[in-house]
C-alpha cells in the first residue's frame, strides 16, 4: 500500500498541490491590499531606476564590445525574465537560515512530499511579476528591432532558453542558502551572490579572462542571459557553450538540489 | 495489542567543535578537528503498545526531543534499532510521516496566511486522505471541540490556544497511527489547558491513536497518562504506571492532626509499614483530635524528587 501512495505522488501530484497553495497563497496575500500595492510600486521603481541608470550608460558609449544599443536591451530583457523565476518561486531561501538556526525548519521534515519542494513552495513572492512584465516588454521591443524572425522554432528556442537560463540563478541561490547547514554566517554567502546578478545583463565578452573564466564556469552567471542570447543575437556564428545551456542548467540545477538535500541530512537540529 | 513503536539500545551522540575565542579561533576552528561527544541518548529501550498514550518526561535537556527526532525519522540513531509501525523512520522518512503526526508546541506547521480550513483540504490532499475520510474526521473533530469559530480564520490570527488546537486537529486528520506531541500545553490557558486534554482524550478513544506526549505539565501528566516513562541525562530511569509512581519513594502520606489545644500536629506515614487509622487511634489515646487533614505526595512531587536525583526506597 505504501509503493501505491508513494507512486500517486508523481509530478502531477506537486503541479496540483503548488497550485492550490498558490492560489491560497495569493488569495491571502489580496487581504493585505496596502503591503501588496506599495510592494508592487517599489518593484516598478527599482526596474525604473535599473533601466534609467542603463540608459545613461548607453548615452555615453553606444557601443560596448560590438554590440548595439538594441542588443544590450536584448540582453537585458533577457537577463530581466531569467531573473524572475528565483524571485517569484524560490524567494524563501532567503528565510532558510532564519528557519534553520532557530529549529522552525524541523517542521518540513514530518510531511510525506519532498522537503525541498514543501519548503520553496510556502512562499511566492508577487513583486517578481512587475519585473517579468518589464523585461519581456524590452524583450519584445529589442526582438522586433534586432529583426530577428517570428517563427515557430524561434519563439520555442526563446522559452526554453528563458526556462533554462532561469536555473542558473535559481541554484547559485539554492547552493547559496543552503551553505547555512554548515556555517553560520551564511546571509553573506546569499547576498554576495544575488549581486553577481548585476553582472548578468551585461555581455561577457567585455570582461578579462579570469572574469570571463569565473563567470562561465565557477558562478555561471554569463549563462543567465550572454550565452543563451547568442543563439539569437548572432544566429550566424554561436558558440558551443550556447547550445548546451539548457543541459548545463538543467544539471547545475540538479546539483545545487542535491546539496540542498544533504545539507538536510547533515544538519543536526539540534535544541529543541 | 501490537507494538506501535520499538526502540531496543538506542543511543545518540552529537559531535560539537569546540570552539576557539577570537579571530585566530575562528580561522582554526574552519580547519579543527577537535570535537566533543555529546550524549544525548544513551541506551534506551522502550516499546509502546497500540493505542496506549505514554507520558515521556525528563528534565530540560535530558534527550526527549532527540528521542522524538530520531522517532519522526529526522535523526538516525548512533546506536540501535528503532521500528515506528514496523518501519525503520530514518531509512524511510517519507512512509514513516504518512502514519504519524507531530505537534511541537509553540511552533505551527500550518500555512500562517491561510485560514484553518485550507490548511485542512492542502493536508487532505498531501496525505491523500480520501474525501469521506476527511468529512467523518471533520464531524468527529466537530463533536469534540467547538471549531466553528477558528475553522475560517488565518493562523496568524489566532491566540496561542486556537493555534495549538488547530496544530493538535491537523496532526490527527489523515488518522495517523501515533501522534507525537511535544509540550502541547505550554503557554495556556487553565479552561484551553482542560479543553486540550479532553480533545486529545477524545481522540485517542475513537481513533485508538498512540500518543506519545513530552510535556513539564505535570496537569497533562494526570489527565492523559496511564503510564509514563523518565529519562534523564539520556538514560531511561523510570518506566512504569502513573500509580506506581506514587510508591516510587515507598508510600508515603502526610497525617496533620488539629489537638485539642489547637496546635497542628503532623505525621509523615509509610503506609507499607502502618497505617493511618492505626495513628489517629494512637494519638486519641493521650490528647482528643479536633480536625485531621490527610495529604498525598502529588505526580508533581513526585517528579521533582526523581529530577533532583533522589534515589528511590
Amino acid at each position: 500500500m505504501e509503493k501505491s501512495l508513494r507512486q500517486k505522488r508523481g509530478f502531477l501530484f506537486y503541479v496540483s498541490i503548488y497550485k492550490k497553495i498558490l492560489l491560497q497563497d495569493l488569495k491571502s496575500k489580496m487581504s493585505f491590499r496596502a503591503d501588496f500595492i506599495i510592494s508592487t510600486f517599489g518593484m516598478v521603481l527599482t526596474n525604473l531606476s535599473g533601466f534609467v541608470t542603463f540608459m545613461i550608460l548607453f548615452h555615453n558609449f553606444p557601443s560596448i564590445n560590438g554590440w548595439d544599443y538594441h542588443h544590450m536591451l536584448f540582453l537585458y530583457g533577457f537577463s530581466l525574465i531569467a531573473l524572475t523565476p528565483v524571485q517569484c518561486f524560490f524567494d524563501n531561501n532567503w528565510n532558510l537560515r532564519f528557519m534553520v538556526r532557530s529549529g522552525d525548519f524541523i517542521k518540513y521534515c514530518f510531511r510525506p512530499i519532498n522537503v525541498f519542494f514543501y519548503f520553496i513552495s510556502e512562499v511566492f513572492d508577487v513583486k517578481g511579476l512587475g519585473q517579468f512584465a518589464f523585461g519581456l516588454a524590452t524583450f519584445i521591443y529589442a526582438w522586433a528591432h534586432i529583426g530577428i524572425p517570428v517563427t515557430a522554432v524561434t519563439i520555442a528556442e526563446a522559452v526554453l532558453f528563458l526556462i533554462t537560463a532561469s536555473l542558473f540563478m535559481i541554484a547559485l541561490m539554492n547552493f547559496a542558502a543552503a551553505t547555512c547547514f554548515w556555517i553560520i554566517n551564511s546571509g553573506y554567502v546569499m547576498v554576495i551572490m544575488f549581486r553577481f546578478k548585476d553582472f548578468a545583463k551585461y555581455p561577457a565578452s567585455i570582461f578579462n579572462g579570469v572574469f570571463r573564466f569565473i563567470f562561465t564556469f565557477l558562478i555561471p552567471i554569463a549563462f543567465v542571459a550572454y550565452y543563451p542570447s547568442l543563439v539569437f543575437v548572432t544566429p550566424d556564428n554561436v558558440p558551443l557553450l550556447s547550445w548546451l545551456s539548457p543541459l548545463i542548467g538543467a544539471l547545475f540545477f540538479w546539483l545545487s538540489y542535491k546539496f540542498w538535500m544533504l545539507g538536510v541530512r547533515k544538519y543536526d537540529f539540534t535544541g529543541s | 495489542m501490537s507494538e506501535a513503536v520499538v526502540m531496543k539500545n538506542v543511543s545518540k551522540q552529537f559531535k560539537v567543535l569546540n570552539r576557539h575565542e577570537g579571530l585566530k579561533g575562528s580561522i582554526q576552528d574552519l580547519f579543527s578537528r577537535d570535537y566533543k561527544i555529546v550524549q544525548a541518548v544513551n541506551d534506551v529501550s522502550l516499546t509502546v503498545m497500540k493505542g496506549e498514550i505514554i507520558g515521556y518526561l525528563g528534565p530540560n535537556g535530558a534527550g526527549k526531543s532527540t528521542t522524538i527526532k530520531m522517532m519522526t525519522g529526522v535523526l538516525e540513531p548512533t546506536e540501535g534499532e528503532i521500528l515506528v509501525n514496523g518501519l525503520v523512520p530514518y531509512k524511510d522518512r517519507t512512509a514513516n510521516s504518512e502514519n504519524i503526526g507531530v505537534v511541537f508546541g509553540q511552533r505551527s506547521q500550518l500555512w500562517w496566511n491561510l485560514p484553518l480550513i485550507e490548511s485542512f483540504k492542502l493536508l487532505r490532499d498531501i496525505y491523500l486522505v480520501e474525501e469521506k475520510d476527511y468529512q467523518d474526521m471533520l464531524e468527529l473533530y466537530r463533536s469534540l471541540v467547538d471549531i466553528e469559530p477558528i475553522l475560517h480564520k488565518p493562523v496568524r490570527q489566532m491566540s496561542l490556544g486556537q493555534r495549538t488546537l488547530s496544530d493538535i486537529l491537523a496532526a490527527f486528520l489523515h488518522n495517523p497511527g501515533i501522534v507525537f506531541l511535544d509540550e502541547p500545553t505550554i503557554g495556556l490557558d487553565v479552561s484551553m489547558k482542560a479543553r486540550i486534554r479532553e480533545l486529545i482524550l477524545g481522540l485517542n478513544e475513537v481513533k485508538k491513536t498512540t500518543v506519545i506526549l513530552t510535556t513539564h505539565d505535570m496537569g497533562d501528566v494526570d489527565a492523559l497518562c496511564r503510564r509514563i516513562v523518565i529519562i534523564d541525562e539520556g538514560k531511561k530511569i523510570y518506566d512504569n504506571d502513573i500509580d506506581h509512581l506514587k510508591n516510587y519513594f515507598g508510600s508515603y502520606r502526610t497525617l496533620r492532626m488539629r489537638l485539642s489545644d489547637d496546635s497542628w500536629v503532623e505525621k509523615v506515614i509509610d503506609e507499607s509499614k502502618t497505617d493511618v487509622m492505626h495513628v489517629i487511634a494512637e494519638t486519641q489515646k493521650t490528647s482528643r483530635i479536633k480536625d485531621i487533614r490527610l495529604e498525598e505526595i502529588s505526580t508533581e512531587e513526585v517528579i521533582r524528587k526523581i529530577y533532583e536525583g533522589g534515589q528511590g526506597a
